[in-house]
């Protein structure tokens, strides 16, 4: 990307938006404040910007209802601000179609994290579609359906296969439990989680060099699983 | 029907035989005996049929004697020569009894009906006396006076078998008798299955209660009966008693309803209460915990020139005010919740409360204007510390909603009743959906939601803090806009 990322921050909080506009701007995006809903979906009909920061708890509209909404219109990426104790919000919104969440209160690196890799993630869809990916020390070929880990191939199930083959598409990206059981099992799993934690279990046991501590397959913790490119000391 | 009336009865009968005995001797030429005996029996029967049997035997027998004497060969004398007058005798007499005796009759039942209508309409009106109870505490003790007054009782107490022992409501208290004769009365007409037949009169009983004989009747729903129902004074007839035992073990019955869902209404907003505290707190928590942390970073970071350093800094002292002041709130509500509330009155001039309450939200009236009027310069005899605090609340309020460039009126007063303050903003006024519930907890109406540092909690402190002193908050809009809040404290004053 030539020109800076254009980031709009919806958020009716003066404090956050002090806090959080200064920051943005100095990692070099333009960043665009409204404080409402409905102020958020005028700017997206004017000049679209090339990310949304989305407080879901908005005077005027539900936040999930302004993440419903963004995606009727466009595909930008959207990162989700919540301060609720409830995971259904952030849950409803990902399913929604919000990429990724931030829990207040977080720090500065992890809200920038999640940013670059929404941001990332817009690149690589315009990027051709890829044949092999090397992800977490692993390099994942499509197309022969294998994977390897230096020279040594890891056998896996067709179904474990496609669990990775999703993650690693959407690396660094949190994806909800309704998704992927949604995308490997059919709408008709949605509702029996125990399909993939047995299917993730068994994955860790193959991927992981521990899988009692998972350092590349992260569970989000009521919302859903990712794949880390990189293991940060933090996680 | 007293004595009086049927005297006066008589009298007009035998001023009614006289009449025609002096008018019959006046003209003999109308006078036999078939006309004389025959207007002496419309006489007797028009006392007969409208007063009682000795009124009416006495008039006949002052007939007979008449009919007798004036009228009867031999005149003047109170022989009878012909048996035949014999029957006429006995015709005045069977006329009397016959129909005195119907007349009797007809009375007493439409004494009856009167009644059962005057009974009909008291349990009418005790249905309503037990409908319009919507305190379930209440409803036993008021009850049984209930029942005493609109049956005109000298007592009437309401027995609820507990465990082994009995509960009893009285009417006014008497005495409790031997709770074993109550449970011999409250087993008295019940099968082995403890169930009353359903009939009326059954397990009617009289009990010595504190030196009185007081009727007790089963309380029955159907064929279950929950308690007694124990009176005493005029006597009320079997069915009447049964309806109103019955009608009051509904009310009783009714009662437990209510308690019932009065608990489960309690249990549902007390639920409500605090999820709305988890998510009020949640949001309230976090979004200064966020801002704080990421102006810490920012602090830090390299990238910060002087004034955006100065910037974050005075971002962090404002944000750990707004949790300092939300911790306030949390501590003042937990406070009131536990009674912990201390109350120290003193004699103070209204000035010093509107004094501290600004210097208690000053970081918030900052650049506003706020047109102080104090009216009197009365002393009342409250605690200042609670009533600036309710104050501060308001004044945190009208400046939270209206415009910072609009004025705040702010108004103190003593008068005979006690201390008024009004606190009048220019904002947008109270919404009619958020009128009912502004001093609910946690509420924010729906433009405080967008309000920067809203907890929902000032007005509630606010209420609880005036309630310890037995002070009260009115609020109402403004004919040309903003919303008026009122604080009343009755108080001593001088």
């Amino acid at each position: 990307m030539n020109r800076p990322a254009r980031i709009l921050l919806v958020d009716d909080e003066l404090a956050i938006q002090r806090a959080i506009a200064p920051l943005l701007r100095s990692r070099g995006y333009e960043v665009e404040i409204v404080a409402t809903g409905g102020a958020a979906l005028s700017a997206l009909a004017g000049h679209t910007p090339d990310l949304i920061v989305l407080d879901l708890g908005l005077p005027d509209i539900e936040g999930t209802e302004v993440c419903r909404r963004i995606r009727k219109e466009s595909k930008v990426p959207i990162v989700v601000l919540s301060a609720r104790g409830s995971e259904a919000d952030k849950v409803a919104a990902l399913d929604i179609g919000a990429d990724d969440y931030v829990t207040k209160p977080f720090g500065s690196e992890e809200l920038l994290a999640r940013i670059r890799v929404a941001l990332r993630r817009v690149e690589e869809d315009q990027a051709p579609d890829i044949e092999r990916l090397a992800v977490a020390g692993l390099v994942i070929d499509y197309n022969r359906l294998r994977v390897q880990r230096g020279d040594d191939d890891i056998r896996l199930t067709p179904k474990e296969f496609e669990l990775l083959a999703l993650l690693a598409r959407n690396v660094d990206r949190v994806l909800t439990h309704r998704m992927i059981l949604r995308t490997i099992w059919g709408p008709n799993a949605v509702d029996q989680p125990e399909h993939l934690w047995v299917l993730m279990a068994q994955l860790r046991k193959k991927i992981e060099p521990d899988p009692g501590s998972p350092r590349y397959l992260l569970s989000e913790p009521f919302v859903g699983y990712r794949l880390v490119s990189t293991p940060s000391q933090s996680q | 029907m007293n004595f009086s009336a049927d005297g006066r009865k008589l009298v007009v009968g035998v001023v009614g035989i006289v009449s025609l005995t002096l008018f019959f001797h006046q003209w003999p030429q109308v006078a036999n005996a078939a006309t004389v005996a025959l207007s002496f029996l419309v006489v007797v029967l028009l006392v007969a049929a409208t007063a009682r049997l000795w009124v009416a035997v006495t008039t006949s027998f002052v007939a007979m004697l008449s009919f007798n004497f004036f009228f009867l060969p031999p005149v003047g004398t109170l022989t009878i020569s012909d048996p035949q007058n014999w029957i006429a005798l006995m015709a005045f007499l069977a006329v009397a009894l016959v129909a005195s005796n119907l007349s009797a009759v007809a009375r007493t039942r439409t004494q009856e009906a009167l009644m059962r209508r005057d009974e009909v309409g008291k349990l009418f009106d005790l249905s309503r006396d037990v409908l319009l109870i919507t305190d379930s505490e209440a409803a036993n003790s008021s009850l049984a006076g209930f029942i005493a007054r609109r049956f005109e009782l000298d007592y009437v107490a309401i027995c609820l078998p507990a465990g082994r022992d009995w509960t009893i409501f009285e009417s006014h208290a008497a005495g409790a008798p031997n709770p074993d004769e109550l449970t011999a009365a409250f087993n008295t007409g019940r099968n082995n299955d403890g169930q009353l037949a359903v009939a009326s009169g059954v397990g009617h009983r009289m009990v010595v209660w504190a030196g009185d004989a007081v009727q007790v009747v089963p309380l029955r729903l159907g064929a279950k009966a929950i308690g007694l129902l124990a009176t005493r004074g005029r006597s009320i007839d079997a069915g009447t008693l049964d309806a109103i035992a019955g009608l009051t073990a509904l009310a009783i019955e009714r009662a437990q309803f209510l308690d019932e869902r009065k608990a489960a209404e309690f249990a549902r907003r007390s639920e409500e209460l605090k999820s709305a505290l988890l998510a009020s707190l949640g949001h309230d928590l976090r979004t200064p915990l966020t801002a704080i942390r990421v102006a810490a970073d920012n602090l830090e970071s390299s990238w910060a020139d002087e004034a955006q350093r100065r910037d974050q800094r005075e971002l962090i002292v404002t944000e750990v005010d707004r949790l300092t002041r939300l911790f306030q709130n949390i501590l003042d509500m937990a406070r009131i919740d536990a009674g912990a509330v201390t109350h120290d009155a003193r004699w103070v001039a209204p000035t010093e409360i509107v004094d501290a309450a600004r210097s208690r939200v000053e970081h918030l009236l900052r650049g506003r204007t706020v047109k102080v009027t104090v009216e009197s310069d009365g002393l009342v005899r409250l605690d200042p510390r609670l009533a600036a605090a309710a104050l501060s609340h308001l004044l945190e309020n009208a400046a939270q909603y209206s415009d910072p460039t609009a004025r705040i009126e702010l108004e103190a007063a003593v008068s005979t009743e006690g201390l008024m303050i009004a606190v009048r903003d220019h904002g947008k006024g109270i919404t009619a959906a958020d009128l009912p519930h502004l001093f609910d907890r946690f509420y924010r109406g729906a433009a405080g939601k967008s309000g920067r540092s809203g907890t929902g909690m000032g007005l509630a402190i606010a209420r609880g803090l005036l309630a310890l002193e037995g002070g009260r908050i009115t609020v109402e809009n403004c004919d040309d806009g903003g919303a008026r809040f009122t604080i009343i404290v009755p108080a001593e004053v001088r």
